[in-house]
C-alpha cells in the first residue's frame, strides 16, 4: 500500500485507541444500581421463620471461599449470600416467609483452630464478611426474597464482639496462655472450681475469669494495677483493627474478663462472652450511638426487614431503650416501617427473656445523659425490643413435655404468664404487635442441639418410626402456637446433631432419612419430613386463626402416667385479630392413647354445640362433632396430634 | 478469596546510582513516600512468563544475509520484533540448491553459508543468520537502575494487566542455537536453548543466586518431507506480534511443552498454517496434590504420592496471509484458535477422604489484521480476542472463582487492541492499547471481574543517528467487580484512573529506528493516581497513599541475533 494511501488511516489511531476506554464500556449492571429501602412487612404474625447459618446452606460462589476445611465443623465451609439466593425456590416451597441470615458483618477469620464462620465474632462493623459475599450480594438476595413476598431478617451482636484483644496481665507484652491442673478429676463428682470437665484449668490473657474491679496485672514484686489490653494485629487471622473506630479503643470495654457466674448481675452485664469475646461497655453514650449508627447502616443498605439481636440478656436495658428506638426512628424516616426486632436471652426464666419486651421508662440519670450529651432525636421512652425469641417455651414445652412426656399443665402455665412477663404494647414506630403474641417459637436452634438429637436418646423408644412421630407432633406444636414459628434449616431433612458445633451440619450433604440408610438427595423437597413442615405452612397461611387469633388452653393434665388423658394438650385459636376458629390437640405421652376426657371431665370447648370440626391433617378430613354441651372427647393415639378446623371453613 | 497473583511481579529497580544520578538533574519536586508493600493484583494474565521476553517478530525469517529480498538496515528496523511485519513470505522458504552450502556433509554441517562482513565493519548484529552456519548466540536484555524520589526502588506502577514496559522489571535472555543443513534429506535443524534471568541480580542483593528460568529448547526441522513443512518439538516460547509499549503479546502468547507444525502454501508463501499442542502443570493444587503414604512392603518412614496429577493440554492453530500492496506495504491477516483441556481426577480433602474435581476446558478465538508500509517500521494493527471456560485464565493460571461444580463455565475474557507505530525523518510514534473484560466463572461480580483499558504514546525525535529523546504517556482506568461508598449510601463500583508521562533521552548506536537497539538511556517517570486507584492497594501501602510517584532511573536495553527476531 502506497505509504500516501496508508497514512489517513494511521492517523485515525489515536481516536481509535480512545474508543475502547470510553465510560459506557465500564459498566457493571447490579452494581450501579441505586439503594433504596422500604416497607416490606406486613403482619409480622403471618411470618414463617426460617434460620440459615449461611455457611453452612449452600456455597453459590466459589469466589469468597477461603481456608475452607469441610471436614471440621468447627472451620468455614463455603456457604454464602449467593448460594442462599440460588436455593430460593427450595426455600419458598416449604413455606417459610421470612429468612434470618447469620451477621453480615466482617468477623475475626480464625481463633484457636476455631473460624468465625457462624458471625458472631465481629471485628468490623461496617464491613460485610466476604466469606459470604460483598455488599451486592447481600442486596441480591434482599431482593430476591423480597422478589417472592419473603423478608429477611439479620442476626446482629451488640453485646461483645470477637476475641480482639488480651489482657497484658503479666506485663511482658505477649499473650500467655497456659495450662494447669492434672487433667484428672474424681468420677462422679462435681467439677472442681476453676476447673473445666477436661480436668484442666486454662489460664489465659485471652480469656481471664471475671474481676469486678477490672483485671489486674501482675509482677513478681505483686499487683501491678489495671492490666493493659493489647489488640494484636494479624491480617491472616483476621484480628485487624476493629471498626468502627470507637471499637479499638480500651474504654469502649468492660475489661472484667470472663463471666463465670451469669447469676451475678455484674458479671452478667459486664463480663466476657465466653469464648473471648471482649464485652462492650454498652451503658456509654458514643457506644450507644456507634451501635445504631452501624446496624441501622446495614438496614438502609440492604432492605432488610429486622433484626435478630443476641445475647439481650447481657446487655443493659438503657442501651436496648435507646438502640431499639433509635433505629425504628432512623428507618422509619426513610420509608422502613414494621421493623422488626426480636432478642435472644439463652435462659429458661419466662421474667428475664420478658423483660426486654416490656415497656420500661428509662431512668432521670439516663435521661440525663441524653441530655448532657445533646442526643437528637425524641426523648427516650420505656419501649424495648419488639419480640423475644420464646427461650423459656424451648424448654418447658419441646424439651420438657414434647421429647421428656412430661405434664402438659407446664405449657399452660407458662403460656399463663405471657402476659405478665412480656410486653403488652406494642413499641411506637414498631412492627406493630403486641410482643406477648407475637413471640418467635422454636423447638431447636444453632445454640442447642437438635430436636432429633434428644428424640434419639428415648430410652422408651428410639426406633425412626417413633423419632419422626415426635418431631411432627413437636412441629404441630411449633407451627399452631400463637406468635410466630421459627424453624432452624435442616430440621425438614431430619437433621440431628448435637450440641454446637454437630448441629451446624452442611445442607448440601444431607443424611439419611429416619430409618433408612442412604441419603437423599441434597435439598430434597420429597421427604416426610419436608412434606410434613409444608403441609403445616400451608394450613398456616390458609388458616388466618393460626397466625392471628388469640391462644386459650382448653385441656392441659399433671398426669404423666397411665391415666386417660396423660399426655394431653388442647388449645384453640381464635379470638385476637381473627375471625376464625382452629383447635390444636396433641397427645404427647409415648406410651398410649389418651383422650380429652378423664374420669367426668371432658373438654370443654368454646365452638358451639353440634359444631363439625373436621382434622385437617389426618388426609382424611375427618370430621368431629362438639357435644350439646360443647364439649369434646377425642381420642389420640400416642405422639399424636389433630388440627381441628370448622367444617364451613374448611378450604 | 484465594487470589492469584497474576501481575509480573513488581519492578525492583536498583536505588543507585540512578537516583543519585539522576536525581541532580531534575528539578522537579518529589514526593515522600512511606512503606511499600507489593502491587495490586490484576487479572488474569497473559502472560504467565515473569517478564516480557523478546519482541517475536511476525514476519517470516529470511533465507540469509545476502538474500536481495531483504530490507536492508538503512531502511528497515534491524529488528523485526514488533509487528510490522516485511513483506517477505510469511515463512522461510527452502534455500534454492544454488544457495546451499558447498562443502554439504552427511553429518550436521559447520556454518556453510556465512554472511560476508560488512565492509566497514562487523556485521549488524541484528541481521538473521544464515541457514546451517553453526552456532549462533542472540540475547535480550534490559536492566534498569532507578528508584522513586524518595529513594525506595522502583516498582510497577499501573493498575492495568498491562500498562508502560517502563518499569518492568530487570531482565535478560541468553540464546545458544544450532543450525545446520543436512545434505541426505535436505532439511534443515534449528536446535534453540534460550535461558532467562529475573530480577534480581547479583550486584543488586549480593547473593549468589539467579532466577533462572529455560525459556527455549526445542528442535524445529524444515524442509523435512516437504517443502514448505517445518517441525518441531520441546519446550518453547510460541507466540506472535507484541504491542512493544505494553510489553504484550495480545493474540498469542504461549508457554508449552509440547510440538506443532508448520505450513506455507505455494511458492510466494503468503499464506501459512500452524498447529501446535503443548503440556504444562502450572504449580498449583489445581492440577497437583501430593500426599504422604506409608512405603509399600511394610518398609519404614513415608513416601510422597501424588494423588491428583493432570496436566493441562493446550492446542493452537494459526491461519496467516499476506496481501502485498504496492511498494512495499502489505496487509497481514490472522485467524487464530486455541483449546484447552484440563483431564479429570481426584484428590483428598481430609485423611482418606477424596472428592472429584472435574475434567474443564475452553477455548480462544480472535484475529488480527496489520497494515504496513514496509518502510522503517511503520504499521496498524488490531487484534480481537475472546477466550472463554478454562482458557480465559490463562495458560499459566490456575482458575480461580469457580462455579459451585467447580469448573470455569462462564468465565472469560474478551480483549481489543490496537497499535502502530510510524516513522520519518528524525520523528516517530509509537502507540498502543486495549479495552479488556475479564470475567472469572463465579456468577457474582467480584474483585477479580475486571473492565480496563489504556491508551499509551511515545513519539520520539533523534538528534541525527546517534541519539534522541522519546517522551511517553498514557492512560489507563481499570473497574472492578465491587463497590465504594462514594458518597453516604451512595456506592459506585470502583473505577481507578492512572495517567503516566515521561521523558526518556537515549543514546543508540545503531542509527534510528523505534525498533532499533541497543539502548541506553535515562528516565523520568510522572504518575499520578487517583482516589479510587489507590483503593486498589492495602492500607499502608504507599501506593494506597500517594497521589503522584516519580521513577527516575538509568537503563539500557537491547536484542540481537535471537531466534524469534528474524525465525518464525
Amino acid at each position: 500500500m502506497p505509504r500516501s494511501t496508508l497514512w489517513p488511516r494511521l492517523t485515525a489511531l489515536p481516536l481509535m485507541l480512545a474508543l475502547p476506554i470510553m465510560p459506557a464500556c465500564l459498566h457493571f449492571d447490579t452494581l450501579d444500581e441505586p439503594i433504596t429501602i422500604e416497607t416490606h412487612a406486613r403482619d409480622w404474625r403471618d411470618e414463617v421463620i426460617y434460620q440459615v447459618l449461611v455457611d453452612r446452606f449452600h456455597d453459590g460462589n466459589d469466589g469468597n471461599n477461603s481456608l475452607l476445611d469441610r471436614e471440621n465443623m468447627a472451620r468455614y465451609h463455603g456457604g454464602d449470600w449467593r448460594g442462599l439466593e440460588d436455593k430460593l425456590d427450595y426455600i419458598e416451597e416449604l413455606g417459610v416467609t421470612t429468612l434470618w441470615i447469620s451477621p453480615v458483618v466482617k468477623n475475626i477469620e480464625t481463633d484457636a483452630n476455631v473460624d468465625g464462620y457462624h458471625g458472631y465474632w465481629a471485628v468490623d462493623l461496617t464491613r460485610p464478611n466476604a466469606h459470604f459475599g460483598d455488599l451486592d450480594e447481600l442486596r441480591s438476595l434482599v431482593r430476591a426474597a423480597h422478589d417472592r413476598d419473603m423478608l429477611v431478617v439479620i442476626d446482629i451482636v451488640t453485646n461483645h464482639m470477637g476475641q480482639l484483644f488480651f489482657y497484658d496481665m503479666n506485663l511482658n507484652g505477649v499473650p500467655d496462655i497456659q495450662l494447669s491442673g492434672t487433667g484428672a478429676r474424681p468420677q462422679g463428682s462435681p467439677v472442681p472450681d476453676g476447673f473445666d470437665q477436661s480436668g484442666f484449668t486454662h489460664l489465659t490473657e485471652y480469656d481471664p475469669d471475671f474481676n469486678p474491679i477490672g483485671i489486674q496485672a501482675f509482677t513478681s514484686l505483686g499487683p501491678a494495677g489495671p492490666a493493659p489490653i493489647i489488640f494484636p494485629y494479624n491480617a491472616a487471622t483476621g484480628h485487624i483493627t476493629p471498626a468502627p473506630a470507637i471499637f479499638a479503643r480500651a474504654e469502649t470495654y468492660n475489661r472484667k474478663g470472663r463471666t463465670f457466674n451469669y447469676d451475678d448481675p455484674q458479671q452478667l452485664l459486664m463480663g466476657d462472652f465466653p469464648g473471648g469475646l471482649k464485652d462492650v461497655d454498652t451503658t456509654r453514650y458514643d457506644v450507644k450511638v456507634a451501635m445504631v449508627d452501624a446496624y441501622a447502616r446495614w438496614i438502609e443498605l440492604s432492605d432488610a426487614d429486622g433484626f435478630r439481636i443476641d445475647t439481650v440478656k447481657h446487655v443493659e436495658r438503657e442501651f436496648w431503650r435507646y438502640f431499639t428506638q433509635r433505629v425504628r426512628q432512623r428507618l422509619d424516616k426513610q420509608g422502613k416501617k414494621k421493623f422488626f426486632m426480636f432478642g435472644e436471652a439463652f435462659d429458661g426464666n419466662d421474667a428475664l427473656v420478658g423483660q426486654f419486651t416490656k415497656n420500661d421508662p428509662p431512668t432521670p440519670e439516663e435521661l440525663a445523659v441524653y441530655a448532657k450529651e445533646k442526643d437528637p432525636g425524641p426523648t427516650i421512652t420505656g419501649d424495648q425490643l419488639d419480640s423475644a425469641f420464646y427461650f423459656p417455651q424451648h424448654y418447658q414445652a419441646f424439651r420438657d413435655v414434647m421429647l421428656d412426656a412430661q405434664s402438659t399443665d407446664r405449657i399452660a402455665t407458662l403460656w399463663g404468664n405471657k402476659a405478665t412477663n412480656y410486653g403488652t404494647v406494642p413499641p411506637a414506630l414498631s412492627a406493630g404487635v403486641v410482643p406477648y403474641k407475637a413471640l418467635v417459637n422454636f423447638m431447636d436452634n444453632h445454640d442447642v442441639a437438635r430436636f432429633l438429637y434428644w428424640a434419639a436418646q428415648n430410652p422408651k423408644d428410639n426406633s425412626a418410626g417413633r423419632q419422626r412421630a415426635l418431631l411432627h407432633n413437636a412441629l404441630l406444636l411449633l407451627f399452631t402456637a400463637q406468635g410466630i414459628p421459627c424453624l432452624y434449616y435442616g430440621t425438614e431433612l431430619e437433621f440431628r446433631g448435637g450440641n454446637d458445633p454437630s448441629n451446624r451440619e452442611d445442607m448440601w450433604r444431607p443424611l439419611p432419612y429416619l430409618g433408612e440408610t442412604k441419603a437423599p438427595p441434597a435439598y430434597d423437597t420429597t421427604g416426610p419430613t419436608f412434606q410434613f413442615v409444608k403441609k403445616l405452612t400451608t394450613l398456616r397461611s390458609t388458616y388466618a386463626a393460626l397466625r392471628r387469633a388469640d391462644a386459650k388452653v382448653i385441656y392441659s393434665t399433671a398426669h404423666t402416667g397411665d391415666e386417660s388423658d396423660a399426655g394431653i394438650l388442647a388449645f384453640e385459636r381464635s379470638g385476637g385479630d381473627s375471625n376464625n376458629y382452629a383447635l390444636i390437640v396433641l397427645n404427647t405421652n409415648q406410651s398410649h392413647a389418651s383422650s380429652t376426657k378423664f374420669e367426668a371431665t371432658t373438654m370443654a370447648t368454646s365452638a358451639p354445640p353440634g359444631a363439625a370440626l373436621v382434622d385437617v391433617l389426618d388426609g382424611k378430613n375427618t370430621a368431629y362433632t362438639v357435644a350439646g354441651d360443647g364439649t369434646l372427647d377425642l381420642s389420640l393415639a400416642p405422639v399424636t396430634g389433630m388440627l381441628l378446623v370448622p367444617k364451613q371453613d374448611l378450604k | 478469596m484465594r487470589r492469584d497473583n497474576r501481575r509480573v511481579p513488581g519492578l525492583h529497580l536498583p536505588r543507585l546510582p540512578g537516583v543519585v544520578l539522576l536525581g541532580g538533574l531534575l528539578a522537579a519536586p518529589l514526593a515522600a513516600s512511606a512503606a511499600q508493600a507489593p502491587a495490586p493484583t490484576a487479572a488474569p494474565p497473559r502472560s504467565s512468563t515473569p517478564s516480557s521476553s523478546t519482541p517475536s517478530s511476525s514476519t517470516p525469517s529470511d533465507p540469509g544475509p545476502d538474500d536481495p529480498s531483504l530490507p536492508q538496515a538503512a531502511d528497515e528496523p534491524a529488528t523485526v520484533e514488533t509487528t510490522a511485519p516485511a513483506p517477505e513470505p510469511l515463512t522461510r522458504p527452502t534455500p534454492p540448491a544454488d544457495t546451499l552450502p558447498k562443502a554439504v556433509v552427511d553429518e550436521p554441517s559447520t556454518p556453510a553459508s556465512e554472511p560476508p562482513p560488512p565492509a566497514d565493519g562487523p556485521k549488524d548484529p541484528n541481521q538473521p543468520p544464515g541457514y546451517a552456519d553453526g552456532f549462533h548466540f542472540g540475547s535480550y536484555g534490559r536492566v534498569i537502575a532507578g528508584g522513586d524520589a524518595t529513594g525506595r526502588p522502583g516498582r510497577d506502577a499501573d493498575i492495568v494487566a498491562r500498562g508502560s514496559r517502563l518499569d518492568e522489571s530487570n531482565y535478560a535472555e541468553l540464546e545458544l542455537r544450532r543450525e545446520d543443513y543436512w545434505k541426505k534429506t535436505g532439511a534443515y535443524t534449528r536446535i534453540v536453548a534460550t535461558a532467562a534471568f529475573a530480577n534480581p541480580f547479583f550486584h543488586y542483593n549480593g547473593q549468589f543466586a539467579a532466577a533462572v528460568a529455560l525459556r527455549n529448547l526445542y528442535i524445529e526441522e524444515t524442509g523435512l518431507g516437504a517443502k514448505g513443512l517445518s517441525i518441531w518439538a520441546g519446550s518453547r516460547m510460541y507466540r506472535g506480534d507484541d504491542i512493544y509499549l505494553l510489553n504484550f503479546w495480545p493474540l498469542d502468547n504461549l508457554n508449552t511443552i509440547g510440538g506443532g507444525l508448520g505450513y506455507a502454501f505455494g511458492d510466494g508463501q503468503r499464506t501459512s498454517i500452524r498447529v501446535h499442542a503443548g503440556l504444562n502443570q502450572p504449580t498449583d493444587p489445581y492440577y497437583r496434590q501430593s500426599v504422604m503414604r506409608s512405603p509399600a512392603h511394610n518398609q519404614f518412614g513415608d513416601t510422597e504420592v501424588r494423588l491428583l496429577d493432570r496436566q493441562k493440554l493446550i492446542s493452537s492453530a494459526k491461519l496467516t496471509h499476506l496481501w502485498p500492496l504496492s511498494g512495499t506495504g502489505g496487509v497481514k491477516g490472522i485467524v487464530y484458535g486455541e483449546f484447552h483441556y484440563v483431564p479429570g481426577g481426584q484428590r483428598e480433602v481430609e485423611d482418606k477422604l477424596y472428592e472429584d474435581v472435574p475434567k474443564d476446558a475452553g477455548f480462544v478465538a480472535g484475529g488480527q489484521l496489520t497494515l504496513f508500509t514496509g518502510e522503517r517500521s511503520t504499521y496498524l494493527t488490531a487484534t480481537g480476542r475472546f477466550a472463554y471456560g478454562l482458557a480465559a485464565y490463562g495458560e499459566f493460571n490456575a482458575p480461580r472463582q469457580l462455579r459451585p461444580d467447580r469448573k470455569t463455565t462462564g468465565a472469560y475474557e474478551m480483549m481489543l487492541t490496537l497499535s502502530g507505530n510510524w516513522e520519518r525523518g528524525p520523528f516517530a510514534v509509537m502507540a498502543g492499547g486495549y479495552y479488556r473484560q475479564f470475567r472469572n466463572a463465579s456468577k457474582s461480580l467480584d474483585f477479580d471481574d475486571v473492565n480496563e483499558g489504556i491508551i499509551i504514546a511515545r513519539p520520539t525525535v533523534w538528534f541525527g543517528e546517534k541519539a534522541g529523546l522519546s517522551l511517553e504517556g498514557s492512560f489507563q482506568a481499570q473497574q472492578r467487580g465491587v463497590t465504594f461508598e462514594s458518597a453516604p449510601g451512595v456506592f459506585k463500583p470502583v473505577l481507578g484512573t492512572v495517567g503516566r508521562a515521561g521523558i526518556i533521552p537515549f543514546v543508540t548506536p545503531g542509527g534510528r529506528g523505534h525498533f532499533q537497539r541497543p539502548h541506553i538511556y535515562l528516565m523520568y517517570v510522572f504518575t499520578a493516581r487517583d482516589s479510587a486507584a489507590r483503593s486498589l492497594y492495602a492500607s499502608d501501602d504507599v501506593y494506597a497513599r500517594r497521589k503522584i510517584d516519580h521513577l527516575i532511573g538509568v537503563g539500557a536495553e537491547w536484542w540481537f541475533g535471537s531466534t524469534s527476531y528474524f525465525r518464525d
